[in-house]
């Protein structure tokens, strides 16, 4: 069966197609030259004009042309081809590594529900369940959104709602809100946030961008190990840094990181939870706000820093107004 | 009472090692929790347990690796897979590497709390020493029920866990019929999945071990419509 299969190969496939077309040709050629005395006599009957000397050139340049435009054909299909056999191996990684994301939160809820109805569970138990219920729920309904996110913005016709926002602020509140994350992996968060700047931004957008950065130096640290956020102002930009001591990353991967569902593999990193696609959004959402992030690591083991730059405006300087 | 029964809970995702950990202790286990493979090896090599329940994804060394490297040494100890692969092919490899069990997340816990007390039971009742000897002879051939080994026709081999079980059930009844649903109920316990096929890949394997002409048994005759029989005379 699965030999099968692997004569359904596009390279196979593009093999016997140039196989059956050259033999095709050949039981052609023989069949014509054959039978041409009977087509000569057949053409002088209809078109003397085709044996006068000067147009020989132009049915050979026709057919020369019939040649390259089937030719072009083939390639093109057998390029999107490849094409589509890539995606759909993207695709099929993505689900399998999605419904694992999926459901590693579920079981832990289900595990702590089950455990409430079947055990007697003191008061205390019970908080700590809701608890940590709580941080499964959060961590589902992020790689929900991440989702949706990937599957709808195309972005080009990502619609954002720009408004005027204090980054500063907004970057306290948000890392406000993964309290209990940064807890869960006793992490200390050092916000440096020397002073403010508005920004014309989309509030939820940007907030999906720093909770993938922040969830990710959360994912590829050690447990304890601390986190630095900070802003700062650089020519026209107003650039965030999310500093971790984490695993770090190899020069070749710092760019493929942002593409979608690309994920490092390597034997430390091959469980970490993840679908591909974190990056991959906050960089088009970064990029919608004409802005860039960048990723620097001084290789793998020593910790990266990811940094979104986003675009000053002319009023967005020294906090603006209150 | 008798001494509690000693679980390894190899778990990466802290939360479901913590949940786990609560209700098996509940269950009156004493639990000891690790976070990736080699610290499970580690904690192996340093006590003994009765059960390991063995997450797949792990960190570092995966769940299978570690079936493997475990089963390189003993052949027959309990081990619980717990997995958010749940296709057929998943089940399959995880049970290929000697799982005693396959249990897809997410899991019911009294479902995962029957599986740990079956498999501790199938457990109890190999571990009881049978007709008083651990060695039993039939033709000129022998399996040593202790150590897992034993010499088919064609020299020395290590049975794996089920082998040996479903072998243990046969010589017990020996000379009577056991039916492939009691076969079920007794080395696969309550893994409603396995069908009745399954017996019959395993019984072909032990006549490969212990046959000389598979396709015509002697010692482990087929009983039309009923199920197995285990007759040690008809060496001849």
């Amino acid at each position: 069966m699965r030999k099968l299969k692997a004569l359904f190969h596009p390279i196979f496939i593009f093999i016997g197609v140039q196989v059956a077309w050259i033999v095709l040709m050949a039981v052609w050629i023989n069949w014509y030259l054959k039978n041409s005395r009977k087509f000569q006599e057949f053409a002088q009957k209809i078109r003397p004009d085709l044996f006068a000397d000067e147009l020989n050139w132009l049915i050979l340049l026709e057919g020369c042309l019939l040649m390259l435009i089937i030719l072009a054909g083939v390639y093109i299909i057998f390029v999107y081809w490849n094409k589509q056999a890539r995606l759909n191996r993207l695709q099929s990684n993505f689900v399998s590594s999605v419904s694992h994301e999926l459901k590693s939160p579920l079981a832990s809820i289900q595990l702590y529900l089950e455990t409430m109805k079947y055990q007697k569970v003191s008061r205390e138990d019970a908080a700590d369940f809701v608890e940590t219920m709580l941080t499964d729920t959060e961590r589902l309904s992020s790689l929900i959104n991440n989702i949706l996110a990937s599957s709808k913005y195309d972005p080009k016709n990502m619609r954002l709602q720009f408004q005027p926002v204090k980054v500063g602020t907004f970057l306290r509140e948000v890392v406000e809100g993964l309290k209990r994350q940064f807890n869960e992996r006793n992490c200390k968060v050092k916000l440096e946030i020397p002073e403010d700047f508005v920004l014309s931004l989309d509030r939820r957008a940007m907030q999906m961008v720093f909770n993938n950065l922040i969830g990710n130096a959360l994912r590829y640290s050690p447990i304890g190990a601390p986190l630095t956020i900070r802003l700062r102002k650089k020519k026209k930009f107003c650039e965030i840094d999310f500093i971790d001591r984490g695993r770090g990353l190899e020069k070749k991967d710092a760019k493929k990181i942002f593409r979608k569902f690309y994920r490092v593999t390597n034997q430390e990193s091959q469980n970490i939870e993840g679908a591909g696609l974190g990056l991959f959004i906050s960089k088009e959402i970064v990029r919608t706000h004409k802005g860039q992030v960048r990723v620097f690591s001084e290789g793998p083991g020593k910790g990266s820093v990811f940094t979104v730059a986003l675009p000053l405006s002319k009023d967005s300087v020294n906090g603006g107004r209150e | 009472m008798a001494q509690a029964k000693k679980i390894l809970v190899v778990e990466d995702e802290s939360h479901l090692a913590k949940g786990l950990k609560f209700n098996l202790e509940r269950e009156g286990y004493e639990v000891v929790v690790a976070g990736n493979g080699e610290a499970a090896l580690e904690s192996m090599s340093e006590q003994t347990f009765d059960l390991m329940v063995l997450d797949l994804m792990l960190p570092k060394m995966g769940g299978i690796e570690v079936a493997k490297k475990i089963r390189e040494t003993d052949t027959r100890f309990p081990i619980l897979m717990l997995s958010a692969k749940s296709t057929e092919e998943d089940r399959a490899t995880g049970l290929e590497v000697g799982a005693d069990d396959y249990l897809a997340k997410p899991f019911h816990l009294p479902e995962l709390l029957l599986r740990v007390k079956g498999i501790l039971r199938r457990w109890d009742w190999y571990k009881q020493p049978m007709h008083g000897q651990e060695i039993f002879h039939f033709g000129k051939m022998w399996i040593n029920f202790a150590t897992g080994k034993a010499k088919g026709c064609s020299g020395e081999f290590l049975l794996t866990a089920k082998e040996a079980l479903v072998m243990k059930l046969l010589i017990s009844k020996k000379g009577q019929v056991v039916t492939r649903e009691d076969l079920l109920e007794t080395v696969w316990g309550y893994d409603r999945e396995t069908e009745t096929r399954t017996v019959d890949n395993f019984i072909a394997r032990l006549r490969k071990h212990f046959e000389k002409k598979p396709q015509k048994p002697k010692f482990i005759v087929t009983v039309r419509e009923k199920g197995y029989q285990f007759n040690p005379d008809s060496y001849s």
